[in-house]
């Protein structure tokens, strides 16, 4: 038993704060270099646990038995006021254990499938040149992420979704409204009712007039012969659409931007372009963008890493910190695309492990390939210090990214 | 050789395995849940399989070294 665990009066406010932008919080090395498991106050006064080493992090995720990730659970632990609300009202998968979360899951598995989304790479291509066009016909200084990154997964979940995409901006509000650090509890409960509200009319519209599009797809599969009602499509649909567009986004805007601060890798990447599905690997091991999810709760007391945790107390998994583990990846602080980071965990482990994630490589590989090749004297077009990064959200990245070429 | 056992039960479709060795993995067109293309592999494939097994997020994915050829 390790017996240098502080009392829980004792234990740091979490979140952290980054000293560094290209970096996670200096807490994590530190708190990982002690032990596997760290306690943490949350802003409401309670203990929550850090698990912050590679191997204890699969640990968890791999536990349904002694951790939960209903989110309805009065226990389960949150980052802000506004979510504990969402979290209790979270009515898709993403916040169920087993067996509910596969019987759901497996509704929409298909739709993902490796095969699809290979079928669907000419699609991502032609809408990565077209922005492209877009961009080149704008000329310089361009903002890259008013450009690229938020259009780009749009148009993407606009094809693979069935959403018009005149209502992307709609859909960012609402996927930002959940994933921010500073937003009301009302706000984040309006959104979250607002987009369901969205879906679920969207359903209607596919049912008069099917498209080539997932919503049709599943209202064809699944909806019209009763296995899924409608109101629980709305909430699915939903959640893949919050985590179709956030997400993306920020990995298209600090990938970038670290590939632009790592000339020489920038180079290698572009004359090699074989190089760039390892080089997605490592750029989604360096930046982790999901920085407070994973999280569960202790079903009844478990010892990880040698540290009991208590029955009914949260957990939070910082992939950031799991990704950087000296004890996984050599020389983990430093980014090497030609690396193999295949181990890492930024889509999470376990039966939540990201639904989307096959999606979200090809919109990746192709993206950066695109940016590239049509702009290879790509440069930032202002000092570091006017980049603005997430500091205040959950999903890491940068707000601008003003390039010149 | 290697014989390889897949769980379809506890599967949930991630498709790290047909990503890591597209040869012995494939997911059901139905449903996007994992089949087996090959139930056997020759060893050289091991390191690869090694992976899938640590990659695949439900430890849906187990093999097993088969001295007999
Ligand atoms: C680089 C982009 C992405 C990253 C880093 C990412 C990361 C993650 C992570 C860490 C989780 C696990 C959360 C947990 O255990 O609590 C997750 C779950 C999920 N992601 Fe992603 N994601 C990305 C893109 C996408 C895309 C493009 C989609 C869909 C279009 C998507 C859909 C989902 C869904 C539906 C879940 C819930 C799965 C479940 O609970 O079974 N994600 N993602
Ligand atoms: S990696 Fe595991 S969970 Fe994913 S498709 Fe293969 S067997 Fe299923």
């Amino acid at each position: 038993m390790d017996s240098h665990i502080p009392m829980a009066d004792m234990a740091p406010a979490f979140p952290f704060q980054r000293t560094c932008p290209f970096h996670p919080p200096p807490q994590y090395a530190a708190a990982r270099a002690a032990a596997p498991v760290c306690p943490v106050t949350l802003w409401n006064g309670k203990r929550a646990w850090l698990v912050l080493r590679h191997v204890e992090v699969r640990e968890v995720l791999s536990d349904d038995t002694r951790f939960s990730g209903a989110m309805a659970d009065p226990d389960f632990p949150a980052i802000t006021p506004a979510r504990v609300t969402v979290d209790k009202n979270e009515r898709a998968f993403v916040g169920m254990d087993n067996p509910d979360h596969d019987a759901y899951r497996r509704l929409f598995t298909r739709e993902f499938s490796v095969r699809r989304m290979l079928a669907l790479k000419p699609q991502i291509s032609a809408i990565a040149e077209q922005l492209l066009d877009e961009i080149e016909a704008h000329g310089p200084p361009a903002d890259l992420v008013a450009m690229l990154a938020v259009k780009f997964p749009s148009l993407v979940m606009s094809a693979l979704f069935g959403s018009p995409y005149e209502d992307h901006e709609f859909i960012i509000r609402c996927a930002v409204a959940r994933h921010g650090l500073t937003q009301s509890v009302e706000e984040a409960e309006v959104k979250a009712r607002e987009l369901a509200a969205y879906v679920r009319r969207l359903i209607d519209t596919k049912e008069a007039r099917p498209g080539d599009d997932m919503v049709s797809r599943i209202i064809e599969e699944h909806v019209r012969p009763g296995k899924l009602s409608r109101d629980d499509f709305a909430e699915i649909g939903a959640m893949i659409l919050r985590a179709g567009h956030d997400t993306t986004t920020n990995m298209i805007g600090m990938g970038t931007l670290l590939l632009l601060q790592n000339d020489a890798m920038r180079r290698r990447l572009a004359a090699d372009p074989a190089l760039i599905d390892g080089a997605v690997e490592e750029l989604l091991r360096f930046v982790s963008p999901v920085q407070y999810s994973p999280r569960r709760v202790a079903k009844e007391d478990v010892v990880i890493g040698g540290v009991t945790i208590p029955k009914g107390e949260g957990v939070f998994m910082p992939l950031a910190s799991a990704n950087r583990d000296e004890r996984m990846f050599d020389a983990p602080d430093t980014l090497d695309i030609t690396r193999d980071a295949s181990q890492h965990l930024a889509f999470g482990f376990g039966i939540h492990q990201c639904l989307g994630q096959m999606l979200a490589r090809y919109e990746l590989q192709i993206v950066y390939t695109a940016i590239l090749r049509r702009l290879p004297n790509l440069r930032l077009a202002v000092p570091l210090e006017e980049i603005r990064f997430k500091h205040d959200m959950q999903i890491y990245g940068v707000h601008n990214l003003p390039v010149a070429w | 050789m290697i014989r390889i056992r897949v769980n379809p039960q506890v599967c949930v479709g991630a498709g790290q395995c047909v990503r890591t060795v597209p040869e012995v993995f494939d997911q059901r067109d139905s449903d996007g849940i994992v089949v087996l293309l090959a139930s056997t592999a020759p060893d050289e494939r091991l390191t690869y399989l090694q992976k899938a097994v640590k990659l695949c997020p439900s430890q849906a994915i187990s093999i097993e070294l088969d001295p007999k050829p």
